[in-house]
């Protein structure tokens, strides 16, 4: 009987452990890459939202190139050479453009090489940046909202028919 | 330790282990630090068209650019040499603008010559240390001491550089090139009266006979002919062009021919006049070419006696029947094409052998008709013997008679040393290269003013091989020059406006770029009259110039006085007991002259006969390396009567048994990290056979011997991969 008990124990176990290990594996516990420590605090809800900056004043190339553009960090420092020139911050930028290095910011979208994402096309079809990147203007940090599996980009593909040809995308 | 320590201290460990997990193992992205102004869009790419210099057969190409950076290069299409093919050494010139040995700016020696010890300088001390020494041989009035050595330049380029030297007052511009067609244009001037290069219509012909011209590697035009190559086999319904190759090497061209004829070095141009007698006793020869051109085949017959099957077919080797059966072919599948390459000419006897073969072209009437041979439309003059030039200036240098001389390229790695011009160089009292690497030249220079990357200079390019018309490449510069480099030609500029007086009016433009716009000018309106700015956008969009309409130049006819070919028995450097075997040197399909071993990419490329990777070898025939006890990838030693090298063997059924083959191209002192050190260059081993007539360029006529060192050669192959060079950097 002792034994009987023993061997329902390690099955509870063990079954705990595989649940454990299938909730892990399910749930967004990995913040590493979906909303990454950047090297400045930049807050996207102080100026997209706040102060109503256009996405694309500062990601000037969406409409015409394949990437959005990230902006030079002199483009950061026009403005902040008179918007709160002293905040911590801030400082940290003016300390990167002295040192005469480009910041190094974490990618937080990314699909692998052998994608084509051209975000000239998904503009002029029509589709706003918050399709994709969700409620930025209300981020502090940037976090990745969609998960940009295959199955993602198919079924919007399929929702707006657009093309859903291999070459598509895999040129 | 406490068992408390060691436990917080292991917590620690371990919390310090997850915390640095935390840190994100996402990509980085980094911006601009301050915007380029010259309207880049990240992430798209723009296409510039230019035109390749690698090497004379400039080919047009298509640069893809991204965010300021070159990224690739492809063939352009409207180009009529290339149509948008490109060789593999056209595409690996990127690597040349990208190289992380490159001159950022001007060096002066600062240690002994060879040392390699430089100062880097600036530009403005850079120049005043030429013109100083310039003007020192003004001031004296020895002008003449000035020599100019560069390759055999064209267009713009080569006016330039011959009216700096004409205006200075020296006739020292030599324009030695081993690989250039010096040979072709003396032999046409012999036989037809015309010095300009041919253009064969491979393409259109039926039977294709090439004694040693290599067309698919490197012979004139690699791209152009192997385009055409592959419609003269598969671009008609109804006939597959049949080609047999005469040569005791199967190079990559001989590889690709129906039948190969290893004839014995030096004997091809008796195979062509037996050819030609067997053609004339069986009466199967072109009677109206043979009345257009002046001869009269009983003549003929009369001067090529000597030459009956029998006696041909012992001098080259091969059996009598196959000489036979193939000179009936020749003559009997019109149109049919001779062609003679760098591997026949550079015999002893080559400048005839040359000439035995465009007999053949006259004899069953191939000049200027569809699938035979034309006068080209490329450069209508060039040197006819710059070797001659080039042993001038050696003697002079020995004599202590040359001051000053100013160097592009590298001729201490690609002149023989037999010519006597490492040595004689080492007495010029000052030496300026021009080398964007290091290289051995620049590495005895007192002074090194780097020349610009090709992708970063402007210029006009003039293919060696275009069917009619005037072709005109024009280079333009796709990226921002990367270091601070100025471009050969406005170097030259700028000291003669240094120089003032004659020399500053010599050159009345601001700019090199002005002078091109000039020739230009020239070009599409010889009257003048033309506001250049309204084409001049198009025709760096089109990459050049392209007028491949108009009429063809006047025909090749056999000059009347000229005498019927008659190639001696050839020569060869090295007795014949003590160096059994013979010596071919030939251009490496990677590297071409040794131009391209720098450049990683073309080190990496397998050498398609070998699949060999970045080395030397002496490719050997089973038979005689089975005699000698040598295997494949033994190291073995070469002697030559000018010297020895020692390099792995590989064991080669495409060669005769008494023919070894080294390819060019390796063996530099510097030229970067890719290429310093590496193999060997067997240009050191040729010897000059003896001549009546003063020193021939007779590179094929070396004798050498060959043995064993040891197992270690350390070769990389396709079937060995596991050489000894093997590393991060080299694989297959």
């Amino acid at each position: 009987m002792k034994k009987s008990r023993f061997f329902a124990g390690l099955a509870v176990a063990v079954g705990a452990i595989f649940a454990g290990l299938a909730m892990m594996y399910t749930l967004p516990f990995d913040f590493r890459d979906h909303a990454p420590l950047q090297p400045l605090a930049f807050s996207h809800k102080k100026h997209a939202g706040e102060n109503r900056i256009h996405c694309l004043f500062c990601h000037r190339f969406a409409l015409k190139s394949p990437v959005a553009g990230i902006p030079a960090v002199a483009d950061c420092r026009a403005c902040h050479l008179f918007i709160s020139p002293n905040a911590p911050e801030i400082r940290k930028l003016t300390g990167y453009w002295e040192r005469r290095e480009p910041i190094p910011w974490v990618r937080v979208y990314s699909v692998p090489d052998f994608v084509y994402f051209p975000h000239m096309m998904h503009l002029r079809a029509g589709l706003v940046c918050t399709t994709c990147h969700g409620e930025v203007a209300a981020m502090e940090r940037i976090t990745r909202s969609v998960s940009l599996k295959m199955g993602w980009c198919l079924n919007c593909h399929r929702q707006h028919r657009a093309s859903i040809d291999c070459w598509t995308c895999h040129i | 330790m406490k068992r408390r320590t060691f436990l917080q201290l292991g917590g620690m460990t371990a919390a310090g282990a997850w915390l640095s997990g935390c840190r994100s193992a996402n990509e980085k992205l980094i911006p601009y630090l301050v915007p380029p102004d010259e309207g880049v869009t990240p992430g798209r790419a723009e296409y510039f068209a230019s035109a390749c210099r690698f090497c004379p057969a400039g080919c047009g190409i298509l640069v893809r650019v991204s965010e300021g950076r070159a990224k690739k290069i492809e063939g352009n299409p409207d180009h009529p040499v290339n149509r948008g093919k490109l060789c593999a050494r056209g595409q690996a010139i990127l690597q040349e603008v990208y190289h992380p040995d490159r001159v950022p700016q001007p060096l002066r020696r600062s240690g002994p010559r060879g040392s390699g010890k430089f100062t880097p300088i600036s530009w403005g001390e850079g120049l005043s240390l030429l013109t100083g020494q310039l003007r020192t041989l003004q001031r004296e009035r020895t002008t003449e001491r000035l020599a100019l050595m560069t390759p055999q330049l064209q267009g713009t380029l080569a006016d330039l550089a011959a009216r700096f030297m004409a205006t200075f007052g020296s006739p020292h511009h030599i324009r030695f090139d081993l690989l250039a067609p010096d040979w072709l244009r003396a032999a046409n001037r012999r036989s037809f009266g015309q010095a300009s290069l041919p253009w064969y219509d491979i393409a259109g012909t039926r039977y294709l006979l090439s004694f040693g011209a290599d067309f698919l590697e490197y012979h004139l035009s690699p791209v152009h002919y192997g385009f055409a190559f592959g419609r003269m086999r598969q671009g008609r319904d109804t006939v597959r062009g049949h080609f047999t190759y005469v040569g005791g090497r199967m190079s990559l061209t001989a590889a690709s021919a129906d039948r190969w004829m290893p004839a014995r070095p030096g004997s091809e141009g008796a195979l062509a006049l037996g050819m030609a007698r067997l053609i004339l006793s069986e009466s199967l020869y072109d009677a109206a070419s043979l009345a257009a051109n002046g001869l009269r085949p009983d003549r003929l017959s009369a001067g090529l006696e000597g030459y009956d099957l029998p006696r041909v077919a012992q001098l080259t080797g091969l059996s009598q029947q196959v000489i036979a059966e193939v000179a009936r072919e020749f003559a009997t599948t019109p149109p049919s094409l001779a062609m003679a390459g760098e591997m026949v000419a550079f015999q002893e006897n080559g400048a005839e052998a040359v000439r035995a073969v465009q007999l053949l072209n006259v004899l069953v009437g191939n000049l200027n008709r569809p699938g035979g041979v034309y006068p080209g439309g490329g450069p209508v003059a060039g040197p006819e013997n710059s070797f001659a030039d080039l042993l001038a200036l050696v003697e002079k240098m020995r004599g202590d008679r040359m001051g000053v001389a100013l160097i592009h390229g590298d001729p201490l790695h690609a002149i023989p040393q037999t010519t006597g011009f490492p040595e004689a160089l080492g007495r010029v009292p000052f030496i300026v290269s021009f080398s964007p690497l290091l290289d051995d030249t620049a590495l005895q220079a007192d002074l090194v003013l780097p020349d610009h990357a090709a992708l970063e200079s402007w210029g006009d390019v003039i293919p060696l091989a275009a069917p009619r018309g005037t072709v005109i490449g024009l280079m333009q510069p796709v990226v921002t020059p990367l270091h601070d480099t100025r471009q050969f030609p406005e170097v030259l500029m700028t000291t003669a406006r240094e120089l003032g007086g004659g020399m500053a009016a010599a050159f009345p433009y601001q700019s090199y770029q002005e002078m091109l716009k000039e020739t230009m000018k020239r070009e599409l309106h010889p009257a003048g009259g033309i506001d250049l700015e309204t084409v001049w956008v198009d025709l760096l969009r089109q990459g050049g110039l392209f007028k491949t309409e108009g009429k063809r130049g006047k025909g090749y006819r056999w000059r009347a006085e000229a005498p019927i070919p008659l190639p001696a028995e050839p020569r060869f450097a090295g007795d014949e007991r003590r160096f059994p075997l013979h010596l071919q040197v030939y251009p490496s399909t990677a590297f071409y002259d040794g131009r391209g071993a720098p450049l990683p990419w073309l080190q990496q490329l397998p050498d398609p006969m070998t699949t060999v990777v970045w080395d030397s070898w002496v490719e050997i025939n089973p038979g005689t390396a089975a005699g000698l006890g040598i295997g494949f990838g033994d190291l073995v030693e070469v002697t030559s009567p000018r010297g020895s090298l020692r390099l792995p063997a590989v064991i080669y059924p495409g060669i005769r048994p008494d023919l070894v083959a080294i390819p060019m191209g390796q063996g530099h002192r510097g030229m970067g990290r890719y290429a310093a050190g590496r193999g060997a260059n067997p240009l050191v081993l040729l010897a000059l056979p003896p001549s009546e007539t003063g020193p021939l360029p007779a590179w094929n006529a070396t004798r050498v011997r060959v043995a064993r060192i040891s197992k270690e050669g350390g070769l990389v192959t396709a079937g060995n991969p596991e050489g000894s060079y093997r590393g991060e950097l080299i694989e297959i």
